[in-house]
C-alpha cells in the first residue's frame, strides 16, 4: 500500500526541479552561437518567481513521504535565505563570465542543482535524507569550483574539495551507520525520542562526532577547514560567494537540527566541546586573515571566523543562540554576497583579486568602494550595519549562558578582525590608485548592490521585524523537545 | 513653546544633512560646506534651548521619548536628559558646531569628508542623549569608526598608524565593556536595556557584591580606555596630533568624555557598592594618568602632542573626582568635562589654524607667531591659563572642586594632584613661549591671523563658553547638581 503524500509541502523543491530541467532543455534547444544570455536571464525570472511562491508558504508544518520530508519555520527560513542568495550568486555569474571564455550555461545548471539541493537540507527529516540532499549539493559543488578548466587554481581547488569533500561524506556515512546500530533509526524523531530517554552512550558520542565532522566541513569549522582558503581562492567567484554563504548556511541548518533538535537532551555534554571548537575556529580564522593578500583568501580565513562566531550560538545552546545565528546569516547573505559582488565587479575590470590592486577604489568607482567598504565594516561587526547586531545578540546568548571567557575570546577576535578588515578599508579610501581608469558598472548591478547596502543598513537599524523572523524560525521547529 | 520630539530632532537634523550631502555633486564644495554647516548649527541651538528648558528644580530626565524597538530584546528607542548629560548635549552642540567650522580648511574630498563628520557627531549626539544602554553603545560606536577614515584619509604624516592605533583601542575597550553591559543585562534579569528601569530596579535590589565586583572593572576599564586611563592612554597623543583639526577637537573635547559619562552613569550609578572597592585603585591610577602624563607633556616638542598629553593628564582629574565617591568630587568631575572639553577644543583648533599654514607644530621651529597672528596668539593664551587652571575660566572652578572632593579621602594624591597642576603651566608656558613668542622666524612673515569674522567665530564661541561659565559658575551648576544628587542616592 502506498502511503498518502502530501504534494503541497515539497511543492518548491519540484518547482525548483521543473525549472531545472526546462533549462536543461533549453540548453540543448538553443543555437549554439546564441549571444543573449538566455539562460541567466530565465534563472533570475524563475528565482522571483520561486521567492513569490515561498512567501505564500509561510505557515505550511508538516512531513511527508514516510516521514522524509518534513517542512517547519526553520525550512521556511533557509529556504528563502537560500533563494535569495541564489540570486545574488546567478547575478554574479552572468557578469563573472562574461569575461571568461568558458560555457557558462552548464553552470547555471549546476546552480540550480546546489539550490535543490540546499533546500532538501533544510527539509530532511531522516539522515538518509539528509545525506542524499548534502550530496547533491556538494557533488555540484566540486565540479563548479573545477570549472575553470585552463586555470590551475580553479583545477587545484576542484581537487582539495573533493578530496577532502568525499572524506567528510564517509564520515558522515560511517556515523549514521552508528547511529543506526544505537538507535535503530535514521529518522530524526525517531532518534530524538531514543536520545530524550537514554544517556549518551560511547557508541552514539562517536556517531555524533563523525556527523558532526561532515557538518563541521561545511560550515568551515576548525578542523576541518583546510581546505577552505585554497579553494575560496580557486574558485570561480561564484561559487566562493555561494560556499562562503548558502552551503554554510546549509551546513548550520544541519548543526541546528542535530543541536537544538535532535539531540538537545544531552545540552550539557556537548556545550563545552562546541564552545572549545568555537573558540578555536574565530581565532584560527581571524589571525590567518591577518596577513593575506588575495582577497578572496582573506575573506576564506574571515568566513572560518564567521563560523567560530556561529558557533557560539550554538554552544550557547539556547533559543537566543539558535535565532542569533538566524539573524547573523541574514546580515552575513548580504554583507558577505554585497562583497563577493564587488569583487566579482572589480575582477571583469581589472582581472586581479590581489588586496594591493585594490588601491584608491573610491576614485575609480565610488558605489564599489562604499559598497565593500559598508560590507567589511559590516563584517567586522560596526553599528549600524547587520553585523554588529549579529555579533551583538551571539554575544548576548554566549553571555546568559553564562560562557563568559568565550565572549571575551569573541572580543578579542572582533578586535583582530577589525585591523584586517581595516587594511583594506585603507587601500580603498586612502591609498592613491595605480590606475585612474573608471569601474564602470552597469544598471543592474548598481540596483543588487543597493540591495546589498540597504539590507546591510536596514537589517542593522530596524532588527526588530529582523529578529522577529529569526525567532520564529527557531520557535516552530517542528523536532524541538516540548 | 514646546517642541515636540526636541531630542530626536539634534539627532534628525544632522541625519538629514548627511544624506543631503550623498546627493550633492562633490565639486560644489562651498554648497556643502554651507549644508553641514546648518547641519550642525541648528542642532547646537537646540541643544542650547534643552539646556535652558531644563529644569533643574524638578530634576531627573525630562524631554523623554520612548519607542519600542527590538521588543523581545527589550530594547527601545529611549532618548532623555538630566542636568548631565544636559550640559554634556551642549558640549557637544558647541564642539560640534566650533569643528564643523574649523573643517574650512580642509581642501581635499570635501564632501566625504562632511559626511563622515557628521556622522561621527550624530553618533556622538546620540550617545549622550540615549536612556538605552543599547543605543548608548551603538550611537558610542558609531562616533568611532568614521575617525578611523577621517585620520586615515585627512590626517597629517603618521596617519596610518595613528588611525589603527586609535580605533583598535577605542574598540577593544567598547568591546570589553560591552561585555560588561551585558553581563549586567543578564544579571539583573529584567530583561531590558531601558536605564531608567534598570536603574530603579537596582536601587531597591542591589546585584551581589561578588557581581559587581567583577561586572564594575570591565565597564571602569573598558570605557576608561575612551578615557584615556593609564596605561591605556597610549592612543590619544598620536591619534590626536595626526586627525585633521576637526577630529582632535571633537574627539579630546568631547568623544573622550563619552567614556566618563558611561562610568558615571553604568559604572558608579548602578554599582555602588563595586565602585567602593575598586574606588582606591581608580584613583591611584589617576594619579599616575596626573603625573606621568604631565611629565611626558613636558618633553614635548610638537604642540599637538603636548596638548595630547596634556588631555590624557587632566583626565586624572576626571578619573580622581570619580573615585572620591562624595557629591562635590562628582560635580566637579562633570563641571570639569565641560570645561576641559571646551578648553581642548579650543586649544587644537589653533594649533591647528597655524600648523596649517606653518605645516609644522614643532616648537623648535616656531616662534614669534603672536607677531604675525594677535588674535590667534591671545586665544592660545587664554586656553592656555584656563588649562592651568588660572581662576576666571572654567577649569579653574572644575579643578578646584575634585580638589576638594579629593582632600576628602586621599590626603596624598591631592597634594600630587596640584603637583600636576603646576607641571600644566610649565608645559603650557613653555608652549606660549616658544610658539607665540620671542623673535619671528623669518619663515613665518606670510603668516597671516584669523581675519574674516567667521574665520574667528568658532575661537570666539569656545571662548566665549570657556569664560562665562568660568566666572559665572552657577549658570551651569545648578544642572550638575541636579544631576549629581540622583547618583549618589543610589549610593549611599
Amino acid at each position: 500500500m502506498f502511503p498518502t503524500i502530501d504534494w503541497s509541502l515539497i511543492l518548491l523543491e519540484l518547482l525548483i526541479t521543473m525549472i531545472l530541467v526546462v533549462l536543461v532543455v533549453l540548453d540543448l534547444a538553443l543555437p549554439k552561437d546564441t549571444k543573449k544570455d538566455w539562460l541567466g536571464i530565465l534563472s533570475l525570472a524563475g528565482l522571483f518567481g520561486l521567492i513569490g511562491f515561498w512567501l505564500t508558504q509561510r505557515a505550511l508544518v508538516g512531513t511527508t513521504f514516510s516521514g522524509m520530508f518534513m517542512m517547519d519555520s526553520l525550512a521556511w527560513f533557509f529556504k528563502g535565505f537560500f533563494l535569495m542568495a541564489m540570486v545574488f550568486v546567478i547575478a554574479m555569474t552572468q557578469q563573472f563570465f562574461k569575461s571568461m571564455r568558458s560555457r557558462k550555461n552548464e553552470f547555471y545548471l549546476l546552480l540550480w542543482l546546489a539550490l535543490l539541493g540546499m533546500c532538501l537540507v533544510a527539509s530532511s527529516a531522516d539522515f538518509l535524507m539528509l545525506f542524499i540532499a548534502i550530496e547533491i549539493l556538494t557533488i555540484s559543488l566540486y565540479v563548479m569550483t573545477a570549472y575553470l578548466k585552463s586555470d590551475k587554481h580553479s583545477l587545484e581547488a576542484g581537487m582539495k574539495y573533493l578530496i577532502l569533500g568525499a572524506l567528510s561524506s564517509g564520515f558522515f556515512l560511517y556515523g549514521i551507520s552508528f547511529l543506526y546500530g544505537t538507535t535503530r533509526s535514521t529518522h530524526f524523531e525517531a532518534i530524538q525520542g531514543f536520545v530524550s530517554s537514554h544517556a549518551m552512550a560511547p557508541m552514539t558520542a562517536f556517531a555524533l562526532v563523525l556527523i558532526f565532522a561532515a557538518v563541521g566541513f561545511k560550515i568551515a569549522a576548525v578542523p576541518f577547514h583546510w581546505w577552505v582558503p585554497d579553494v575560496y581562492q580557486g574558485a570561480p567567484t561564484p561559487v566562493t560567494a555561494l560556499l562562503s554563504v548558502g552551503s554554510k548556511a546549509a551546513g548550520f541548518v544541519v548543526l541546528m537540527r542535530l543541536f537544538f533538535g535532535i539531540f538537545a537532551s544531552w545540552h550539557g555534554q556537548w556545550t563545552l566541546v562546541l564552545a572549545a571548537l568555537s573558540a578555536v575556529t574565530m581565532c584560527y580564522g581571524n589571525l590567518g586573515a591577518m596577513f593575506q593578500t588575495n582577497i578572496k583568501r582573506l575573506l576564506g580565513y574571515s568566513s572560518i571566523g564567521h563560523a567560530g562566531y556561529l558557533l557560539m550560538g550554538a554552544a550557547a545552546g539556547s533559543a537566543l543562540g539558535a535565532s542569533a545565528i538566524n539573524f547573523y546569516l541574514l546580515g552575513y547573505l548580504f554583507t558577505n554576497l554585497g562583497a563577493f559582488l564587488v569583487i566579482v565587479l572589480f575582477f571583469i575590470s581589472s582581472k586581479s583579486d590581489e588586496i594591493k590592486n585594490y588601491a584608491g577604489l573610491v576614485k575609480r568607482s565610488p558605489l564599489l568602494a562604499c559598497t565593500l567598504l559598508l560590507a567589511l565594516v559590516s563584517l567586522a561587526g560596526v553599528p549600524p550595519l547587520a553585523g554588529f547586531f549579529g555579533k551583538f545578540i551571539l554575544l548576548m546568548a554566549t553571555v546568559k549562558s553564562g560562557l563568559l571567557w568565550l565572549a571575551f575570546i569573541a572580543v578579542v577576535n572582533i578586535v583582530i578582525s577589525l585591523y584586517y578588515y581595516l587594511m583594506v578599508a585603507k587601500r580603498i579610501y586612502v591609498d592613491a590608485p595605480h590606475t585612474t581608469s573608471i569601474i564602470p558598472v552597469s544598471r543592474p548591478m548598481r540596483l543588487l548592490l543597493g540591495i546589498a547596502i540597504v539590507g546591510m543598513i536596514g537589517i542593522g537599524i530596524f532588527q526588530g521585524p529582523f529578529l522577529d523572523v529569526a525567532m520564529t524560525a527557531v520557535k516552530g521547529m517542528y523536532f524541538l523537545p516540548k | 513653546m514646546m517642541i515636540p520630539h526636541l531630542l530626536s530632532l539634534i539627532l534628525l537634523l544632522p541625519t538629514m544633512g548627511l544624506g543631503v550631502l550623498f546627493f550633492v555633486p562633490s565639486d560644489k564644495t562651498s554648497l556643502i560646506r554651507r549644508i553641514s554647516n546648518v547641519a550642525l548649527l541648528l542642532p547646537f541651538l537646540l541643544s542650547l534651548w534643552v539646556f535652558a528648558a531644563y529644569n533643574p528644580t524638578a530634576g531627573g530626565f525630562q524631554f523623554i521619548e520612548n519607542i519600542p524597538w527590538v521588543v523581545p530584546l527589550g530594547i527601545s528607542y529611549h532618548l532623555g536628559v538630566d542636568g548631565i548629560n544636559a550640559l554634556l548635549t551642549l558640549l557637544v552642540g558647541i564642539g560640534s558646531l566650533a569643528a564643523v567650522l574649523v573643517s574650512a580648511s580642509i581642501k581635499e574630498r570635501v564632501k566625504e569628508y562632511y559626511i563622515l563628520l557628521l556622522l561621527t557627531v550624530v553618533g556622538t549626539y546620540g550617545a549622550f542623549l540615549s536612556l538605552d544602554i543599547f543605543f548608548f553603545y551603538f550611537l558610542h560606536e558609531i562616533a568611532t569608526i568614521p575617525v578611523f577614515l577621517l585620520i586615515g584619509v585627512w590626517g597629517s604624516q603618521r596617519r596610518d598608524y595613528a588611525a589603527m592605533k586609535l580605533t583598535l583601542y577605542l574598540t577593544a575597550g567598547a568591546s570589553l565593556a560591552l561585555i560588561g553591559l551585558l553581563a549586567l543585562y543578564v544579571a539583573t534579569g529584567l530583561g531590558t536595556f531601558d536605564f531608567i528601569q534598570i536603574q530603579q530596579h537596582l536601587a531597591n535590589h542591589p546585584l551581589p557584591v561578588d557581581v559587581q565586583n567583577w561586572i564594575f572593572p570591565l565597564i571602569v576599564i573598558g570605557f576608561g580606555i575612551t578615557l584615556t586611563l593609564w596605561p591605556f592612554h597610549t592612543w590619544a597623543p598620536v591619534g590626536y596630533a595626526e586627525a585633521p583639526t576637526a577630529v582632535s577637537m571633537l574627539h579630546a573635547g568631547v568623544i573622550k568624555k563619552l567614556g566618563a559619562y558611561a562610568i558615571i552613569r553604568f559604572a558608579i550609578q548602578l554599582m555602588p557598592q563595586a565602585a567602593h572597592t575598586w574606588m582606591p585603585i581608580i584613583a591611584t591610577l589617576a594619579v599616575v594618568n596626573i603625573l606621568f602624563c604631565g611629565i611626558v607633556a613636558l618633553t614635548q616638542r610638537d604642540m599637538k602632542y603636548i596638548l595630547g598629553y596634556s588631555s590624557c593628564s587632566h583626565m586624572g582629574y576626571v578619573l580622581l573626582g570619580l573615585a572620591c565617591l562624595n557629591i562635590i568630587g562628582l560635580n566637579g568631575v562633570v563641571f570639569l568635562m565641560f570645561a576641559h572639553g571646551v578648553m581642548a577644543a579650543l586649544a587644537f583648533a589653533l594649533t591647528g589654524f597655524f600648523a596649517d599654514q606653518t605645516n609644522t607644530r614643532n616648537l623648535d621651529e616656531l616662534g614669534g607667531l603672536a607677531k604675525r597672528m594677535p588674535f590667534i596668539a591671545a586665544c592660545f593664551s587664554m586656553a592656555a591659563l584656563a588649562s592651568a587652571g588660572v581662576p576666571g575660566f572654567a577649569n579653574f572652578v572644575a579643578e578646584i572642586m575634585v580638589l576638594l572632593g579629593a582632600w576628602d579621602q586621599y590626603h596624598l594624591y591631592t597634594v600630587l594632584a596640584v603637583l600636576g597642576v603646576v607641571i600644566t603651566a610649565i608645559y603650557m608656558l613653555k608652549a606660549i613661549r616658544f610658539g607665540f613668542q620671542g623673535p619671528i622666524n623669518p619663515r613665518w612673515t606670510k603668516v597671516t591671523d584669523a581675519q574674516t569674522s567667521l574665520a574667528k567665530l568658532p575661537f570666539v564661541l569656545l571662548l566665549v563658553a570657556l569664560m562665562l561659565v568660568g566666572c559665572w559658575p552657577s549658570l551651569i551648576m545648578k544642572h550638575i547638581e541636579s544631576g549629581t544628587k540622583t547618583i549618589y542616592v543610589s549610593n549611599h
